[in-house]
This record gives C-alpha cells, sequence and structure tokens, in this order.
C-alpha cells in the first residue's frame, strides 16, 4: 500500500503503456483480435479503481497544496525533474479522465473494423500521455505530455476516422501544433530567466518558479512576461478551443470514431482550459487580470457564436461539436471572472462538459452505428421506434442546456453569478456601464439559444411520425449501450442534486488560486477602490 | 421559527408518484394501476397541504394563522455553498405559498381525476401520468421553495413538464413545435429570472425568501434586507438601468411574462393547447401560468420600492388583457378561445399587482384557478364527448345532450363574466376598483396614470362577457352542427384522408393511438355525456367558482348586507405584503434619500378606509361592473345566437399577425444570419479558408515527399514521427552536451 501511496500519480500513468504493452505481444503471439477489447477494457477499468485511491488524501480539507507528489530527477543536465502531484483542481481532471476511458472503451465494442490492436494501443497510450498532462509539475514534462496526447488522437483521427478524416487530422494537428510549439518557446524562455534572474541555473520546475516569483527572485518585465502570457495563452486558446481559434474542431469530432469524439470532447479539450488556470493564472497573474476583457470577449462571442451556427447544422454530430464551442466559453467566462464561485463554476462545467458532451457523442455514435448517417433529415420520429433511446437522449439534453438538478446548471449558475460578481472588467470605463453585468447578460442569453439548438434537433429526430422507412427496423438501445450510459446519466443527477461534496473538494485550491491570480504584489485588483471610483463617476 | 418535516412529503409524494409510474407503471400497462398511483400521490400532497396550512393535527398553528405571516420551514439539504453563497433545498409555507399550496393540490387531484377518464385508452396513459406527477412536484417546489434559486429550479421544471406534456402527442406536428415554442420562450423569460436572482444576490448578498437559522448560521431573507436597509428607486426610466432595486423588479417581471404568457411572450400559450385538455387545464390555466403573479407577489417587498417596475407591470397587464381578449372573439377552436382568455386573466392579474394590490391579485389567481380549469376541463369533456372535435362551428345544441357539462360550464361563464356571487365577480371587480382608486399611485412620473388602465380593463371585462357568450353559444345553443361542412375545411379534409390512407398501414394499436384526427363523425353520431369521472370533477370546480369569491368579499360589499368586514383572504395575505398588516410604513423607510419620489402604497389606504365616500364610490363601480357584464352577455347572445357562425374580422382571426411578426422579423434573420454569414461566411469561408490556404501550400511542398511513400497515413504518420524524434532528440542531446 505505501508503494502506490508514493507512486501513485506514476502508476496511473503507467498502467495503459503496460497495457499498451501487453496489447502488443498479445497481438505479435495470439493474434486473437477479439480479447484485444477485454484486455483494453480491463486496463482503463483497472486505472479507475487505482485512480479512486486519490479520494484518500485530496479530501483534506482546506489544503491547497500539491498530493501525491513525486520529484525524481530526470535530465540533470538540464535540471529537468519527473516532478508530479495533484491538487484540488488537477484531481478532479484525473478522475475524469481515468472515468471516462472504460466507457470510451466499451463503446467501440462492434465499431472497430480495422487494425483493432493499433486502435487500443493508441487509447491506452493517449489515456497515458492525458493523465501526464493533468499531474506533471515540470513544465518541460508537462509540455511532452501535452504533444504526446497529440499523436495518438492525431491517428484515431486519420485513420479510423469518417469519409473527410485525413483533412480533419491534419487540421486538427496543425492548429494544436502550432500553439504548442509556441508554448514550448516560452517555456525555454522563463527557463532562462530563472537562470539569469536567480543564478541558480535553469529551472522547467512550476513549483520552484512560483516560489521564486513569491520570493520576487524572479521578476518578469512587463513586456515579457505579455510574451510568455500570450504564448501560453494561445496555444491553450486553440485547445480549448476559444473564438476564432475553433475551426479545427467540428472538423475533428465530425471524423473522430466516437471514442475519439467522447475523448476529445470530455478531456482534451480540458486539457486548454486547465492549462490556462494551471500555468498562466499562476505564472503570470497581472497579465492574465490585463487580458481578462479579450478573453471574456472571447468567451461571450463564443458562446453566442456557438449557439448560433449550431443551431443551423444539418449533421447532428456537428451540432454537439459547435455546442462544445459555446460550452467551453463559459468555462473561460468563469476562470476569467477571478471570484471564487466563478472558477468553482468553471472547474465544476469542466467535469460537467466531460460528462454531457461526452454522452452526447455517445448517442450520436449508437445512431451511426446503425444508419451510418447523422443528417438530421434522415430522421424523424426516432421516439416511436426507439424509446429507451429518446429518453436518455432528451435527459442527455436537458443536462447539456442546464436544467435544474441536472450538473449543467450548477456550473453555469456559478459561472455566471461569479461573472456577475466579479470586477474583471472594472477597468474598462466605456459608456460608464457596468460591463461585468452586461457580459453576464450577454452570456445568459447563451442559455436561451442553448435551448433553441438542442430542442429544435431533438424535436426534428425524435418527434412527429417516422417519415423515413429505413428507420422502421432500427433497434433500440443494447443492454452494453445502456449500460455504458446509466454511470453518465447517474453522474448527470447527482451533481444537479449534490454538488457540495464535489465543489468542496477542489475549494481550497481554487481558493489559493484566486488569492495568487488577485492579489499578486503590485498587482492587486483594487476592488474597494475600482467599486468608490464607479460609483463617484 | 417553526419546522415540520411534512413539508417535503407535499413535494415529494408526487416524485414517487412519477417515478412509480415512470418505472413500475411503464411495465405494467395497467390504467387503474397508474391512476390510483397518480391520483394516491396527489391526495396525500393535498391532505398534507390542508393539515399544514390549517394545522390540522400539528402541533403549530397552521402555516395560514401563524402570527406576523411567519413560515413554517423545512430544510431538507444545503445544495450549493460556494464563499459567501448558499442555496438550501429548503421549503417554507407561509401564508402566501399556504394558499397557492392548497388550490394548487386541491385542484390538481381534481384534474387527475378527470385524466382518468379523459385518457383512457391511451397507450401512453403511464407516462401522461408520470409526466403530470413530475409537473406537480415542480409546481410544488416552485411554491414551497425558500429561496429564489429552488424556485427556479420548480421554475424551469414546470417548464419542462410543460414541454413533455404540451409534446405528449409525439405524432402530432403541431403539438411538438408548440411544444418547442414553449420551452424557448420560457427560457428567454428565465434569463431574466436567473439576472434577476444574480442581482438580488449582488445587492442584499442573500437569496432566501425567509429568515431562518441554518446549519447554526443566520440567514436574512432577502425582503427583510430590502425593507430594513434600502431606500425606494426613483421612477424615472433610468432606474431601470441603474442596476438597483427597478433593475432587478423588471429582470424578474421579464420572467413572468415569460411563464405567463404576457405581451411579448404570449404566443406560446394558446399554441400549447396542442397538449391533452387536463394539461391545458392544469398547467395552462389554472397553475403553472400564475407562477409569474406568484414571483411578483413573493417579491412585493422589492416590488413597492421599484415604481417603474410597477408601472411597467400594471401598463404591460393591461396591455395583455385587451390584447388577448380582441384575439379571443375571433377564434373558432373552443381552446384556443380559452387559451387567450387566460392571457387576458392573467393580465388582470398584473394589472392588480402593478397597481399594488398583490392580495387582490394573488385573489384572482385562486378563483381564476377554479373557473378556468372548470371551463376548459369542461370544454374537455365537450371535446370528448364529440370524439375529439375542437371546432365550435360543428358543435351546436350541446346543452341537450351533455347536461351536466352544460350546467356546470354555465357556472364557469357566469363566474368569468362577473356575475355577481359568483367567484370571479368579487375579485375582478376588486381589481378594477383598486385601479381606479390607485390615482396616487404614479405620482409625477412621465407617465399616464390609472384612469387609462381602469379604462382598459373595464373595456376588457366587456369583451370577456362578449368572447364567453359567444363561445356558450356556439356550443350549446343553436343549430346542431355536427355534419356541416366548413368554408375553409375542404383542402384540410383532403390531407386527412391521405394521411389516413398512409396511417393504416401502421400498426394495429397506432390507430387508437392518439387523439391524433378526428375521424369524420358517423352519420348517426349523438354526442354523449362523459363518464362520472369527468363530471364529478366537474360539479367540484362548479361549486367552488359559485361560491369560492365569498372568502373574499369586500367591505364595501359585506356591509350592505349588514355584515361587517369578512374579508378572510385579505386579512390572511396581509403580513405577507410589505408594509401592510402590521403597522410598519412603506414610506417611512429611515434611510430614504432626500427628494426621492415618495414610494407609492395605494393598497394600504384603500384597504383601511372604510370611509363613507370611498365605500360608496366602491359599490358604485361595483354597480357599473355588473351592468357591463350583462351589457356584455346580451351583446353575445344576440350577435350570435341566431347567427352563431357570423365573419370575425380577418386579423382577429389571425391573432394580429404576431407569429408571423416575430417569425419574419426576428427567427429568419437570425437563423440566415448564422447559417449564411457566420458559419458558411465566417467558419467555413474566412477562417478554414485561411488554413486551408496553409494547408494547400504544405500539401503542395509536401507532395514532393508523398511520392516517396506508398500511403496517406504512413506517411503523416512518418512525419509526425520524425518531428517527434527531432524534439525530444534536441532536447537530449540538448541535455547531455550540458552534461559532457
Amino acid at each position: 500500500m505505501d508503494f502506490l501511496n508514493q507512486n501513485l500519480l506514476t502508476v496511473l500513468i503507467l498502467l495503459p503503456v503496460v497495457g499498451a504493452v501487453l496489447l502488443l505481444g498479445h497481438q505479435m503471439f495470439w493474434k486473437q483480435e477479439g480479447q484485444l477489447k477485454w484486455l483494453t477494457l480491463g486496463f482503463t477499468l483497472l486505472n479507475f479503481v487505482v485512480s479512486l485511491a486519490l479520494f484518500s488524501k485530496s479530501a483534506v480539507a482546506g489544503a491547497s497544496g500539491f498530493f501525491f507528489e513525486q520529484n525524481v530527477p530526470w535530465i540533470t543536465a538540464i535540471n529537468t525533474n519527473y516532478h508530479v502531484g495533484i491538487d484540488g483542481i488537477s484531481f478532479w481532471l484525473v478522475v475524469l479522465t481515468t472515468f471516462i476511458m472504460p466507457i470510451a472503451v466499451l463503446s467501440t465494442w462492434h465499431a472497430v473494423e480495422k487494425r483493432a490492436t493499433a486502435f487500443y494501443i493508441f487509447l491506452l497510450l493517449l489515456e497515458s500521455a492525458m493523465i501526464g498532462v493533468f499531474v506533471s509539475l515540470d513544465l518541460l514534462v508537462f509540455y511532452l505530455f501535452f504533444e504526446a496526447s497529440l499523436v495518438p488522437m492525431f491517428f484515431l483521427i486519420g485513420i479510423w476516422g469518417g469519409a473527410n478524416r485525413i483533412y480533419a487530422a491534419v487540421k486538427f494537428f496543425i492548429f494544436t501544433a502550432m500553439g504548442s510549439l509556441l508554448m514550448l518557446v516560452a517555456i525555454i524562455a522563463l527557463y532562462y530567466i530563472y537562470a539569469d534572474q536567480t543564478g541558480l541555473g535553469g529551472s522547467f520546475d512550476l513549483v520552484a518558479i512560483l516560489n521564486a516569483m513569491n520570493a520576487g527572485n524572479v521578476v518578469l518585465a512587463p513586456q515579457t512576461g505579455m510574451l510568455l502570457f500570450l504564448a501560453f495563452a494561445i496555444a491553450f486558446a486553440i485547445k480549448v478551443p476559444l473564438f476564432p481559434f475553433h475551426t479545427w474542431l467540428p472538423d475533428a469530432h465530425t471524423e473522430a470514431p466516437t471514442a475519439g469524439s467522447v475523448i476529445l470532447a470530455a478531456i482534451l479539450l480540458k486539457m486548454g482550459t486547465y492549462g490556462l488556470m494551471r500555468f498562466n493564472f499562476a505564472l503570470f497573474p497581472d497579465q492574465s487580470r490585463e487580458t481578462a476583457w479579450i478573453f471574456i470577449t472571447l468567451a461571450i462571442i463564443g458562446i453566442i457564436y456557438g449557439a448560433l451556427v449550431a443551431m443551423v447544422q444539418p449533421d447532428v454530430k456537428r451540432l454537439v461539436a459547435y455546442s462544445s464551442v459555446a460550452h467551453m466559453g463559459f468555462v473561460i467566462l468563469g476562470m476569467f471572472s477571478f471570484t471564487g464561485m466563478g472558477m468553482q463554476g468553471a472547474l465544476y462545467q469542466m467535469l460537467n462538459h466531460g460528462i454531457s458532451t461526452g454522452a452526447l457523442f455517445l448517442l450520436v455514435g449508437f445512431i451511426y452505428e446503425r444508419r451510418h448517417t447523422r443528417e438530421i433529415t434522415e430522421f424523424g420520429g426516432l421516439a416511436n421506434i426507439m424509446p429507451i433511446y429518446a429518453t436518455i437522449f432528451v435527459i442527455t439534453t436537458m443536462s447539456s442546456i442546464g436544467l435544474p438538478f441536472l450538473n449543467g446548471f450548477v456550473g453555469e449558475f456559478l459561472i455566471m453569478v461569479g461573472m456577475f460578481q466579479s470586477h474583471a472588467l472594472d477597468t474598462v470605463r466605456l459608456l460608464g456601464w457596468n460591463w461585468n453585468y452586461v457580459a453576464t447578460m450577454l452570456a445568459g442569453t447563451g442559455v436561451i439559444f442553448a435551448a433553441v439548438y438542442m430542442l429544435w434537433m431533438v424535436q426534428r429526430v425524435f418527434f412527429g411520425k417516422v417519415t423515413n422507412e429505413k428507420n422502421r427496423t432500427l433497434l433500440d438501445l443494447s443492454w452494453r449501450e445502456i449500460g455504458l450510459m446509466v454511470p453518465l446519466l447517474a453522474l448527470m443527477v447527482y451533481m444537479g442534486v449534490f454538488p457540495k461534496p464535489f465543489l468542496a473538494r477542489s475549494e481550497a485550491s481554487i481558493k489559493a488560486l484566486q488569492e495568487r491570480v488577485t492579489h499578486q504584489a503590485g498587482g492587486t485588483i483594487e476592488q474597494a477602490d475600482a467599486k468608490t471610483e464607479l460609483e463617484n463617476r | 421559527m417553526t419546522e415540520n418535516n411534512l413539508l417535503s412529503l407535499i413535494i415529494f409524494a408526487p416524485l414517487a408518484g412519477a417515478v412509480i409510474n415512470w418505472l413500475i407503471g411503464g411495465k405494467l400497462k395497467n390504467e387503474m394501476f397508474s391512476g390510483i398511483v397518480a391520483c394516491g400521490a396527489i391526495a396525500v400532497s393535498t391532505i398534507v397541504a390542508f393539515m399544514i396550512a390549517f394545522g390540522i393535527g400539528t402541533s403549530h398553528p397552521g402555516a395560514l394563522f401563524v402570527p406576523e405571516g411567519k413560515p413554517i420551514l423545512d430544510h431538507i439539504w444545503t445544495w450549493i455553498q460556494v464563499g459567501g453563497f448558499r442555496a438550501d433545498f429548503g421549503l417554507g409555507m407561509d401564508r402566501l405559498s399556504g394558499i397557492y399550496a392548497c388550490f394548487v393540490t386541491f385542484v390538481g387531484l381534481l384534474i387527475h381525476i378527470f385524466a382518468t377518464g379523459y385518457m383512457k385508452g391511451d397507450p401512453g396513459f403511464y407516462r401522461f401520468f408520470a409526466y403530470l406527477n413530475l409537473f406537480m412536484f415542480a409546481m410544488l417546489t416552485l411554491v414551497l421553495a425558500d429561496n429564489f434559486l429552488l424556485m427556479f429550479v420548480g421554475w424551469e421544471g414546470v417548464g419542462l413538464c410543460s414541454y413533455l406534456l404540451i409534446g405528449f402527442y409525439i405524432k402530432r406536428n403541431e403539438a411538438r413545435e408548440a411544444a418547442k415554442k414553449a420551452f424557448v420562450m420560457n427560457r428567454i423569460g428565465d434569463w431574466g429570472v436567473l439576472i434577476g436572482i444574480f442581482l438580488i444576490f449582488t445587492l442584499t448578498g442573500s437569496i432566501s425568501f425567509f429568515d431562518k437559522a441554518v446549519d447554526g448560521q443566520q440567514v436574512q431573507s432577502v425582503f427583510t434586507f430590502v425593507t430594513q436597509n434600502m431606500a425606494a428607486d426613483p421612477f424615472t426610466w433610468g432606474a431601470i438601468f441603474a442596476g438597483g432595486l427597478t433593475s432587478a423588479a423588471v429582470l424578474l417581471f421579464i420572467g413572468a411574462t415569460g411563464k405567463s404568457a404576457q405581451i411579448p411572450l404570449l404566443t406560446w400559450l394558446p399554441d400549447a393547447m396542442a397538449g391533452p385538455t387536463p394539461v391545458s387545464a392544469l398547467i395552462h390555466a389554472a397553475t403553472m401560468v400564475t407562477a409569474g403573479v406568484y414571483l411578483v407577489v413573493r417579491s412585493n417587498a422589492i416590488y413597492q420600492f421599484a415604481p417603474t417596475a410597477m408601472w411597467i407591470i400594471a401598463v404591460i397587464g393591461a396591455a395583455t388583457a385587451i390584447f388577448a381578449a380582441t384575439i379571443a372573439i375571433a377564434q373558432n377552436d373552443i381552446k384556443k378561445v380559452l387559451a387567450y382568455s387566460t392571457v387576458s386573466q392573467l393580465g388582470f392579474m398584473f394589472l392588480a399587482a402593478g397597481v399594488g394590490a398583490f392580495v387582490v391579485a394573488i385573489f384572482h389567481v385562486m378563483t381564476h384557478a377554479f373557473f378556468k380549469a372548470l371551463l376548459v376541463l369542461g370544454s374537455g369533456s365537450v371535446i370528448h364527448g364529440m370524439h375529439h372535435e375542437q371546432d365550435m362551428r360543428k358543435m351546436g345544441n350541446l346543452r341537450k345532450h351533455m347536461p351536466i357539462t352544460f350546467v356546470t360550464m354555465v357556472m364557469g361563464w357566469l363566474a368569468i363574466c362577473g356575475i355577481p356571487i359568483w367567484a370571479g365577480f368579487f375579485s375582478k371587480d376588486e381589481i378594477l376598483y383598486k385601479t381606479f382608486a390607485a390615482d396616487n399611485y404614479f405620482p409625477g412620473g412621465p407617465f399616464p396614470g390609472n384612469e387609462i388602465l381602469w379604462v382598459v380593463a373595464t373595456l376588457t371585462a366587456v369583451l370577456t362577457a362578449i368572447y364567453m357568450t359567444r363561445m356558450m353559444v356556439m356550443t350549446f345553443w343553436g343549430t346542431e352542427r355536427f355534419h356541416d361542412a366548413l368554408p375553409d375545411e375542404g383542402h384540410a379534409d383532403a390531407d386527412h384522408v391521405t394521411l389516413h390512407h398512409h396511417e393504416a398501414h401502421d400498426t394495429a394499436h397506432d390507430d387508437h393511438d392518439e387523439e391524433e384526427h378526428h375521424h369524420p363523425l358517423p352519420a348517426d353520431f349523438k354526442p354523449h355525456e362523459s363518464p362520472w369521472s369527468m363530471t364529478v370533477p366537474l360539479i367540484a370546480l362548479a361549486i367552488l367558482s359559485t361560491v369560492g369569491g365569498l372568502i373574499g368579499i369586500p367591505y364595501a360589499m359585506s356591509s350592505l348586507a349588514g355584515a361587517g368586514d369578512i374579508n378572510v383572504f385579505e386579512h390572511t395575505l396581509e403580513p405577507v405584503i410589505a408594509g401592510a398588516g402590521h403597522g410598519a410604513d412603506v414610506h417611512s423607510v429611515p434611510n430614504a434619500p432626500a427628494g426621492a419620489v415618495q414610494t407609492p402604497a395605494p393598497a394600504k389606504a384603500a384597504y383601511d378606509s372604510h370611509s363613507p365616500e370611498v365605500i360608496a364610490k366602491e359599490r358604485l363601480l361595483a354597480l357599473l361592473s355588473v351592468v357591463l357584464a350583462v351589457i356584455g352577455i346580451a351583446i353575445g347572445w344576440f350577435l350570435f345566437r341566431n347567427n352563431p357562425l357570423r365573419k370575425m374580422p380577418k386579423i382577429l382571426e389571425q391573432k394580429w399577425r404576431l407569429d408571423e411578426f416575430y417569425n419574419g422579423y426576428i427567427v429568419d434573420p437570425i437563423t440566415n444570419l448564422s447559417r449564411n454569414g457566420l458559419w458558411k461566411g465566417f467558419d467555413v469561408g474566412f477562417v478554414d479558408g485561411i488554413v486551408n490556404g496553409i494547408g494547400n501550400f504544405v500539401i503542395e511542398f509536401g507532395g514532393i515527399a508523398r511520392r516517396l511513400q506508398v500511403g496517406f497515413v504512413r506517411s503523416y504518420a512518418a512525419i509526425i514521427l520524425l518531428g517527434a524524434l527531432a524534439v525530444v532528440g534536441y532536447f537530449i542531446y540538448y541535455g547531455f552536451k550540458l552534461v559532457v
């Protein structure tokens, strides 16, 4: 047990790799593809079970530091350490990853027709890379994991995707790789700045750099800080994706196989928002505040834009993809409100989006496997033929559009109430309005549009008469399909009704981060002053 | 602070009923089982609601009698708690929610019983009752919630159930359209409620309705904070955008216009009649649509400090009332008439709230629940008897065939027209009087006074009598027109026939599936009276519509008969209205800024003064409204008795073309912009154009390299692998170099 406790995160990263190696060996010696999915499922489930051990420690209330920390020298020459650890923020993302993976694997049961070995190996490698991203506390290690997660996804889309898969895969790769190269430059720059200012030699260690900054040993010149901030921010904004970097997403989602779409939506996009929180907020609090208005503006455009474009999509999967743009806009909005509520809501919404949108992609996958089309006009009246499918779909839809007592509502509510109370836009003096209010009100319209596009789609696909004879013979969901939806549905309800335990676990870490980003020396948001100024005008 | 854990039973019994019907009822497909579970669940709610409200068998006085209108609370769990924000899952029954809970459960019970007869033979019987119980859960949560956010849960919940129930006949296209429209329009309103709640929390630091202690923490109510620490807003346009109480009040009212179908968000309610008739009665006449009134009255402490918002409410209410009444007069679908009538009556309620007569607004909510539920259920009985024919032009002389339905509906008719002693008289007359008497209500503002509102409301009352008489005459008097062809029916019939042939291929039970299309009536068709399960609720509601108003007789009337002040209803609710009842004066807010426009308190003045002039005026106005009601009935009778198919103005029949306006000027432009501007223009054209430009360049460049490889994928794989190796290799190399 002690071994596990000390190496828990490493075990989580390595287990899927071990699985991948086993798969390779299995394929070489037995050549029976039928067992591969069972093996993969076994490993992802095992990883989920192991990840539950995380609950033992990070439950400590009021503690905001890192748990399960492990710091082993890696390339001593450039002072790179294999430094991992989790706090209340990354904790939930790791658990989300290990939770979604078995479900994604189950969804592929009959879907992979070619090169199953490679497919499952990529899935496992992807899991390992994603967990690595969320637990790395060393910038270089983080970067390597960040890039490593790109490669399996590229192949998942490019080999097992739809008709237009090559275009989508390349687009996905070009967009995200472009951003992360900028980040690499910034990481290296930070390394040298650290070396210069401390005289201790360079460091990629996030904790070390933060400590040096806190102690005043490392001070970034405003311009340098802004450039570094932007390099990180663009990499993450593309990943989120933030408007106008979002156009890779609909293509990638539409072409990816179901499991790929689920993982992409549920976890990969979170790497962007997580990165902004972990690195941009912590390393560059001043710049984060200065540019908040840009991010809030783009987030709001994304919310409304994503919803409007989703509304007119003829393809269900593309519609869900655009809805992701809108949902992730909410996450960005909450983060950049710099309020405890908004940031808690943002984290909560990351989990919600993973569950709800993941579930939507699964559901779209079910119908695609049956009909090999996702055109809305091909359907109609499905509720008469597939009542269970329709019921689950409608519940998921309600979760996605934020109906109270389902998970989406809690997140969206906290984000909006956080933005409403925020002072992030107090510096915007235009017209003398309180732009925090205006931002919230605009974001709130996204809630209306979400109802429009989702319900319109549901109405055209499920209700009315059966208009297409091809749909008459469709089978309702199998037990496997119901089984993999049930945990998601249960979480939608549970997270909507009892959000407290979820929020409590991340409260301390969020609070620490919020304090860091708002009260950094020399750059406090002078809340009181700003307010008086507003009133005096 | 009084606690009673039984409160949660009121909301959870229907939830349990819904779950049981969904899980077990769906398997059993037994109508008896589903009906008993659903009605039993509501019966439990009803009994507990009455017990707690009246203090029957409880250790504390009933919620309607607790001094100072304090609530009976039940904290169930803490829902969301982040920083200073807390939203409990907690219930509270004070006098206002007590009245609401009682009539919602009781009318709900009657409608559930009615529905067991009406929905007989429907394959979705269990599903229907599961939804209906779920609705009751949401509605009672809305009413009994002890804070704004939980109320919003119920608020969205009733919207969802409304969506599910309007779209209950999933095969009907107009039903699914109507369901979506209802949900979306409600969502537009919800936006207002949500932002309103944010603002209220920001202003007061609380979202609780009541002062209470939870987990050893004192929670102050929004309203206590407002009355004790805040000043009234001035009566100006600017106040709406100032981010103060007026803004919050207006935002909440936006929500109310959605839920209660007021201008401009009214068009969903008439369409919602595509749902089964018991749903129309329960949700779209008696309970859910009055949620907006509840919200306004619940927040009256805020509204009393927001004169601009009050003015807006009064004007929107009056305008909606007359607007909907003019449409109701020209509709031929019996349920459409009643739907517009509901919109119109809701307008009356808002008018009352807008002139500060909050108690009267709730009084009208209650009497309206009785007589409108009666009328809609009665129309359901008619439709049932007519084999799902809803067009009044094909009815006539039904009083001979459906005597019980006829007599009960006459009671509803008299009640809504405002004939004395019937319930509608007292409440509607009070509204007219309070509007007239509120002459000091909008002092010094830039807006016209209350006289115009009164004239509009009085005109509406006459119109109400006319359209209701028209409906009664077309349905119950005149010649039997069951087999007459209608002028505009030829085309529709052709459609029907083809549909029918198509449907014939469906499985056998599909034929009996839904009240999808009325079959052409057989030649020997005779309408039949409905079974007891439908007539008994009608009779019960008819009795309530007749005598239900007697609990709220104003002093001016009761003194006529020599009785004292027996306005029980008003005295019960007074403590809930901030500033009324317990002597505190709204005007004398301690820190009211000097020079602020005086806060209105018309209701207060009207309540307490029993001076002879005031009483004389009230009596005179009451007489006038009775005379006008009679004149309205007479007009309706003479216009339509002998000529029931009288052609009505086209523009009214087309509902002032409001839907066409919305579609043409709002929906279509947004859709076009999204499709052609944003998606195909910006995303595909602009952003992707740039990316593809770069991409094409790269591909051209890579074209040379590609020839060296066999397939697409492998070449990309190789390139990426090389790239990745280069990056990793660079660092390893760099690392080694530093070492060496």
